[in-house]
């Protein structure tokens, strides 16, 4: 800095083509993510309805006193809840212990990765009308369930059932996002040097110790990442939760906060109700994603 | 005393073959439930819809019914959209890959290797669009592309995803490593920056920005949400929205349910077993995301 006033012209140049790179994603971004982000809040203390062509009204948080008392905006976040705890529980544990067995063969690690990673490139939407035509009451799935727990001729309801639909979209999800996440723990695993466990083995450690006391500690960042990312995709859904409800199953058990806002501003025309709901959405998933920044600078392991 | 000890090894390999074992037959079992849906597709894509829903379900087709796929493209009202709307599809797609691919390594570029003034709060606002879901900004977005009469368009869909935040992070990740010394050279002997971008920058980050453009492909074949709020009409429909119109139709037929189901994955599993180390290195790469 001290010579700066000596700054050869071909160093202006520089800076100039640097800000030259980055203006479009600059202007993009204003235009596209920050600008709507505003928006959104400005319009939720409004009443403004598609297609009108009144001003819209200034409400102040009539919006949010509104969806707060709603019980229907309730069920939603009940909803979102049960199955984002539902789904990323699951997905961890299993994707977990799917790494390990995978990082513990010497042969087919490639097959299996790639058996289990193909859901994840498939559409959320063709994921979710193989499992309709699964769960459909004829289908795949009260075959299997009744064959495994020898009972013929049982519907387990998968599609009308409240809580059976609520497991199913639970299980459709988990099916597509496991193999992805046990991606990224095997990355994890990998990253673990191989003379921590020699050393761990050779002081006697059973493998299971070693798992125990060695794998899992180490692990935590890639938990920790893993259960944050996997609830921040849970927390989106919607595909799933859409395609379900059009093939014919009860919308409230299902009714999670992205299909609400959804219907609230494309069906009900509220735009002003819709934009509260995705101001809390932002906020909710703000929190989530702070926490993933801090504790994935925090949960550094240094070997 | 060595017979004691020959006893508790073997008694250790016995054991360690059973768990050997276990793993096995969960790796195993894990591997068909996973797979048994996408094989459920493709045959039942094959066969008609009287034998799709049998019990219990005949997982070899008789005959190859093509039909299916002749009714699927067709469609119910015989009008063939389906085919417009996978055109709809790979034209979107290709486009926000090929944007994004583009703007993210010349803007990560920007970032990674010159000095201008503000380029830290410009990093860190790009990093700030990280934590704006999409689905929180998608109905004040959707008045944009209003406003701007882009319903209905290909501008409505591709313009919302022209860049993102991750790849643009993940490109800057990727040239901040790039010698220095190398770009000197090339600018003594004479190069602009933008035929230093052209010539060193691009060939040299193929990697990454394949990644880039697999994991931006996929997630655009996969879009359902923005084109539901910004495309009414049938012959701007991306392949998610023709596979919901045709599952919400009557009498939908599900041999031909899977067939459409099928014409959409086959791109995307294609794109996936000739790539597939640039898909799974994408999902590794956000192990390796630091804040």
């Amino acid at each position: 800095m001290k010579f700066s006033f000596l700054k050869s012209g071909v160093e202006q140049k520089k800076s100039r083509w640097g800000l030259f790179f980055v203006i479009p994603s600059i202007l993009f971004f204003s235009l596209f993510s920050f600008y709507p982000i505003f928006t959104a809040l400005y319009t939720s203390f409004f009443r403004k309805k598609l297609l009108s062509l009144n001003p819209p009204d200034f409400i102040a948080f009539q919006n949010y006193t509104y969806l707060l008392k709603s019980p229907d905006f309730w069920n939603s976040i009940r909803a979102t809840a049960v199955f984002t705890i539902g789904t990323f529980i699951p997905i961890v544990i299993l994707s977990l212990i799917l790494a390990n067995f995978i990082v513990s063969r010497k042969k087919f690690q490639q097959f299996f990765q790639m058996a289990y990673y193909s859901p994840a490139v498939l559409s959320s939407v063709v994921v979710a009308v193989i499992w309709l035509l699964i769960f459909d009451p004829r289908g795949l799935g009260n075959q299997v369930l009744n064959f495994l727990f020898n009972s013929p001729g049982v519907d387990h309801k998968f599609l009308a059932n409240s809580v059976m639909v609520q497991v199913s979209t639970m299980l459709v999800y988990s099916w597509k996002y496991l193999g992805y996440f046990t991606i990224i723990f095997i990355v994890g695993l990998t990253t673990i040097p191989q003379s921590t466990h020699e050393a761990a083995l050779i002081d006697g450690a059973s493998r299971w110790q070693d798992f125990w006391y060695i794998t899992i500690p180490l692990l935590k960042p890639t938990t920790v990442l893993v259960s944050v990312m996997s609830m921040l995709q849970c927390l989106k859904t919607f595909s799933t939760q859409y395609l379900f409800t059009q093939g014919g199953a009860p919308m409230a058990p299902i009714n999670v906060i992205t299909l609400n806002i959804y219907h609230t501003a494309i069906r009900d025309h509220r735009i002003g109700r819709a934009s509260a709901m995705s101001v809390i959405l932002f906020f909710i998933m703000l929190i989530f994603t702070w926490l993933q920044f801090r504790v994935s600078r925090s949960e550094e392991v240094s070997y | 005393m060595q017979k004691k000890q020959l006893k508790k090894t073997q008694k250790g390999n016995f054991l360690s073959i059973i768990v050997d074992g276990f793993i096995w037959i969960f790796l195993i079992g894990t591997a068909a439930f996973i797979l048994a849906p996408l094989v459920f597709m493709f045959t039942a894509s094959l066969m008609p819809a009287s034998d799709v829903m049998k019990m219990p379900f005949p997982w070899i087709p008789k005959g190859i019914h093509w039909q299916n796929y002749w009714q699927g493209i067709r469609g119910n009202d015989g009008s063939f959209i389906y085919i417009r709307n996978i055109l709809n599809s790979f034209i979107v797609a290709g486009s926000v890959t090929v944007t994004t691919v583009i703007l993210s390594a010349i803007t990560g570029f920007g970032l990674a290797k010159y000095r201008f003034w503000g380029r830290n709060i410009v990093f860190m606002m790009i990093m700030a669009t990280f934590m704006i879901p999409f689905e929180a900004i998608m109905i004040p977005l959707y008045l944009v592309i209003t406003k701007l009469g882009f319903q209905n368009s290909y501008q409505g869909l591709i313009i919302p995803f022209l860049v993102n935040a991750f790849g643009i992070f993940l490109m800057r990740q990727y040239y901040i490593t790039f010698p220095d010394e190398i770009l000197d050279a090339a600018r003594i002997d004479g190069a602009s920056e933008m035929m230093i971008f052209r010539t060193i920058i691009v060939p040299n980050s193929i990697p990454a920005m394949a990644t880039l453009a697999v994991l931006t492909f996929k997630s655009q074949w996969d879009n359902l949400l923005w084109p539901l709020l910004i495309v009414q009409s049938e012959e701007m429909k991306t392949i998610p929205q023709y596979i919901v119109r045709f599952i919400s139709e009557k009498h939908t037929d599900e041999g031909a349910l899977m067939a459409v189901a099928s014409i959409a994955s086959i791109p995307i599993l294609i794109l996936f077993l000739r790539l597939s180390k640039y898909f799974i290195g994408g999902a590794a790469l956000f192990s390796s995301r630091k804040g």
